[in-house]
């Protein structure tokens, strides 16, 4: 089965499940009257969590990490994108996931569908099953699980947590680990635990929707995957100051 | 972001620059007034239906602070504190306040006499939640025994 | 749902209160005052009497804190206009509907005839944009109500106004002057815009959260470990004791009358007069706490029915509910109408005078309350360690936060477990919480009221006339209060009102309602079309309400007499929770 086949048919099931019917409603009477409430409401919003340089020397790259959905309370379809270019022009771990969420309890979302890893170098494409939400404690989770056409499986955790200062001054550590099974060195990917991508921003609430930051990050590469950074010339552990921009509509 | 400071910075100039003269003749002349209703108009004196004092001049209700239902409880003493005065009880489920099955202590009011509790004694006993919310035993009476 | 819903990012928020204090004075004095209604007159307030009244629903532009906004509006004006009726008169209201979009009338607290109740999908369709519906009913009732729209959020954008209905027989005590006194919060935002912003964020509004200062303060008071482990409860929990207002003062002007508090909305008197004052919620989410430092209250009615006259300094009136007060000011000095938001993130204000112009000093605003684990449904019990596995629940946990003077120590928890009742809403999508011990505490009025004032609790209402229906109710309905904070979902026992059928009374039914408040925040909850006996003690002197406040994992109960026939909205009044879910169609046959 190739990738458009694939793809197509992940699109058809969350758009038919999107359809099916998930309220319960009581008998309408005769005439077209409205419901006297609308609590199934369309909602749709994008969170742009990361926009930011991240300097070390000459060696900067524009950093973006964000995730949109739209959907109800129960069903929603979330897109995920995020990656990095470089100073040379080139796009470097580019992940993009398109998945139906589906809200199972209290604090948790299941999602399901596709992730394409789309940027400079060969892309690969997987199906994606995973879990988001917060976990006690106020830690924002992801972790999602990956099988890709060739049947290779991979991993990706991703926690965050705000931290308040004072009302508006939020300081945010976050991590995000990636697992392989099987190395890809076409895209400097290693087997096992392949890389981290950890930071610790500090952003000032302008308002709730546009909060400009600073931070260090750290970028570390590991195993198989940390060799062929070196072989290419890359570094396989950067420390980089950054500045950005956190915003959300 | 900018734009708006800067109307806020103009309005505070404006507003310093008005502020003695517009405030005290606005005060005067704008401040918005109250629509009266106009009164309750001439009264009938007339008793109070059903009041059980029969009229109105009995004057004003006391805020009623403390007391409302006694909850109703069955359980098994565990054990009693005499010097603190309380007891220690299993309890069942209590409906009326939507409580589970629970063992735990309670504070008992200085009129109960604790001194027929011993441990596995089935009581039935009245609680009132006292100052801070807290529920207090307020009388215990052996369950299904004797009064 | 709207298209207006979707990417909805509104405006960038601007502190409001600086917004507030330095350019209202500046642009409000050049502001020309038509603009801010269409009544010129200043103190003009729309009063319309009689029995034919014509009421024309419209977009109006208002000028409130020095910002223009579109506001929806009736017969040009926001508030609305005050409507005075006499009992025993029928009454005939055309109501004509120039928005583009539907709208609708509700007469709260009066019972009208199921289709002239004005629930769009309900009563009737609503009324379609340019059309015009005639309500027509007999006014069998007496006492201070109000109205407002039922569609969407137009109750937020200004379609609300007061209602008088004069008693038949007089009323039974003289008072000089009456005032209404319609207290609403108006947003910067559109209202699309802040359910949007909560269903992203939900502590969106909330600007007074726990921070390192707090923690901080808090170490230095209470200790380093009695801190952690008082945030790590709470953390458990993944709740926060600072969630008193969903919308705060960071979106709301507070009003009286429609006027900010730099308006200065003015009630005259003269010294020695008996002066009532109707005081209505008509906010959409703000619970208010009335004093008037220097004068007593004396409560006299409560939702529309008079009530044994309780003197009291301060009272909490929370959204929707309605009372009224004799104030009987001797002096000849100014008093300050000090209505603060149960947050402190704000206030209303208006003046008591001999003349106008006149304004007392404002009192700073009183400390701001914290949710207890009182509140979270723990029964006011703390100081306990537990054991996670034996209590069988959605983390959750007890411990000594908040309520001081908690001293249940020795309590053995292993044998603790949730009724079946409990276990059934504990997980589910739209419930955060489960109160494991709901307490009933009619007689506080909540967190964050003076202790040495006088304050009015529900147990202090005793009507003026006994019951009319002596019967014992025959069954019990019993109701859980329920919502997911963080995804701002709200409903009754986990279920918003799209996923749940009507609650069905035979007529004539005499049925005990009882609501157990598994949330952190009150609840308003209204019934339409039947009184609400609430019992409080008072017996068959209990008090008819028509919206009761249930407060934070509290547990109350009140008997209604099902007399009435119709389909009828039940619901929480605070808006945004109506909307996202919190209704019910109580149906009687």
């Amino acid at each position: 089965m190739n990738t458009s086949t694939r793809t197509t048919l992940a699109l058809a099931a969350a758009l038919a499940l999107l359809g099916s019917p998930v309220q319960a409603q009581s008998p309408a009477p005769a005439m077209a009257m409205p419901q006297p409430v609308m609590d199934n409401g369309l909602f749709a919003h994008i969170l742009l969590d990361q926009f930011e340089g991240r300097i070390n020397g000459p060696n900067g790259e524009l950093r973006w990490d964000g995730q949109g959905w739209i959907g109800t309370d129960y069903d929603k379809l979330w897109i995920k994108s995020e990656g990095f270019v470089t100073s040379d022009g080139k796009v470097e771990d580019g992940r993009h996931e398109f998945l139906y969420d589906r809200a199972i309890s209290t604090y948790f979302d299941l999602q399901g569908g596709i992730r394409s890893d789309i940027d400079s170098h060969p892309t690969r494409n997987w199906a994606a099953f995973g879990v988001q939400g917060l976990a006690p404690l106020f830690f924002d989770l992801e972790a999602t699980a990956y099988v890709s056409s060739g049947g290779h499986l991979a991993a990706r955790m991703q926690g965050s947590y705000d931290l308040l200062i004072t009302q508006r001054l939020i300081l945010q550590p976050e991590a995000e680990i990636n697992l392989y099974s099987k190395s890809d060195p076409a895209r400097l990917v290693g087997a096992g635990f392949s890389d981290i991508d950890t930071g610790l921003r500090l952003r000032y609430e302008i308002s709730r929707k546009f909060a400009p930051y600073i931070g260090v990050t750290y970028d570390g590469k590991f195993g198989q995957t940390g060799t062929f950074a070196r072989n290419a010339g890359e570094s396989a552990n950067d420390v980089r100051f950054v500045v950005g921009i956190r915003s959300w509509y | 972001m900018r734009f708006s400071f800067r109307v806020l910075a103009l309005s505070c100039a404006i507003a310093a620059f008005l502020s003695s003269s517009a405030v005290t003749a606005m005060a005067a002349n704008q401040v918005p007034l109250g629509a009266d209703l106009g009164g309750s108009g001439p009264v009938t004196a007339r008793t109070g239906e059903g009041h059980p004092s029969g009229s109105r001049a009995s004057g004003v209700l006391q805020l009623a602070h403390e007391g409302h239902a006694d909850v109703h409880v069955t359980g098994t003493v565990n054990a009693v504190d005499p010097a603190q005065h309380k007891i220690k009880v299993s309890h069942n489920p209590i409906p009326a306040i939507g409580w589970p099955a629970m063992t735990m202590e309670f504070g008992v009011a200085p009129s109960v006499d604790l001194r027929g509790l011993k441990p596995g004694t089935r009581i039935d006993f009245t609680m009132e939640q006292a100052k801070g919310g807290m529920y207090e035993v307020q009388s215990v009476t052996p369950a299904g025994g004797a009064q | 749902m709207k298209p207006r819903a979707l990417l909805a990012g509104g405006p960038m928020l601007t502190r409001r209160r600086f917004v507030q204090g330095v350019a209202a004075i500046g642009l409000a004095s050049l502001a020309p005052w038509p603009l801010r209604r269409a009544l010129a007159a200043p103190g003009a307030e729309g009063v319309l009497r009689g029995t034919q009244f014509a009421l024309a629903i419209e977009p109006v532009e208002l000028a409130i804190g020095g910002r223009r906004a579109m506001a929806t509006g009736v017969n040009g004006s926001v508030p609305a206009p005050t409507l005075i009726w006499q009992e025993g008169d029928s009454v005939t209201l055309a109501v004509t509907n120039r928005l583009s979009e539907p709208t609708s009338i509700h007469w709260h607290g009066v019972r009208t005839p199921s289709p002239m109740d004005g629930v769009p999908g309900l009563s009737f369709p609503g009324i379609a944009p340019g059309e015009t519906f005639t309500y027509r009913f007999p006014v069998e009732q007496s006492g201070t109500y109000w109205y407002h729209s039922h569609t969407m959020f137009q109750e937020q954008t200004g379609l609300y106004g007061a209602l008088v209905i004069k008693p038949r027989q007089g009323y039974a005590e003289p008072f000089d002057r009456d005032y209404v006194v319609l207290l609403s919060d108006w947003s910067d935002d559109p209202p699309e815009t802040i359910i949007s912003n909560l269903k992203q964020q939900s502590d969106y509004y909330n600007f007074r959260q726990r921070t390192l200062g707090t923690f901080l303060g808090d170490v230095n008071k209470d200790g380093f470990a009695k801190t952690v482990s008082d945030r790590l409860e709470w953390g458990e929990m993944r709740m926060s004791p600072t969630d008193i207002l969903d919308v705060s003062g960071a979106a709301y002007t507070y009003l009286i009358n429609g006027w900010g508090p730099d308006a200065n909305w003015t009630a005259l008197f003269k010294p020695g007069e008996r002066i009532r004052l109707r005081f209505i919620n008509g906010s959409s989410m703000s619970i208010f706490d009335v004093r008037i430092d220097g004068l007593p209250m004396t409560v006299v009615q409560a939702d529309g029915n008079d009530v044994e006259p309780v003197a009291v300094d301060t009272f909490r009136i929370s959204v929707a509910e309605t009372y009224d007060v004799i104030v009987e000011p001797r002096d000849n000095r100014t008093y300050t109408l000090f209505v603060q938001a149960e947050d402190r993130t704000g206030y209303a204000r208006g003046t008591l005078a001999p003349q106008a112009g006149m304004a007392a000093p404002i009192p700073p605003m009183d400390a701001r309350p914290m949710r207890t684990m009182t509140d979270m449904g723990m029964g006011g019990m703390a100081g306990m360690s537990m054991d996670h596995g034996a209590m069988n629940h959605g983390g959750m946990d007890m411990g000594g936060a908040g309520a001081g003077g908690m001293n249940m120590s020795g309590m053995d928890m292993s044998t603790m477990k949730m009724t079946s009742e409990q276990k059934a809403l504990d997980g589910q999508v739209g419930v955060d919480n489960v109160a494991m011990m709901p307490t009933q505490r009619l007689n506080r009025a909540g967190e964050g009221l003076p202790l040495k004032l006088r304050v009015l609790s529900y147990a202090d209402l005793r009507a003026l006339k006994r019951g009319v229906d002596p019967r014992p109710p025959s069954r019990t309905i019993t109701l859980h209060l329920t919502g997911n904070m963080q995804r701002f979902m709200w409903g009754f026992d986990g279920k918003k009102f799209s996923e749940s059928g009507p609650i069905e009374l035979a007529r004539n039914e005499r049925v005990r309602f009882v609501l157990i408040n598994d949330t952190m925040m009150e609840h308003p909850i209204h019934l339409h079309g039947l009184w609400s006996e609430l019992e409080n003690g008072q017996g068959e002197f209990r008090p008819y309400k028509h919206t009761i406040n249930v407060k934070p994992g509290e547990t109350l109960s009140y008997l209604v007499t099902a007399d009435h026939p119709g389909r009828w909205a039940y619901h929480c009044h605070l808006l945004y929770h109506m909307e996202m879910g919190m209704f019910r169609e109580v149906h009687v046959a």
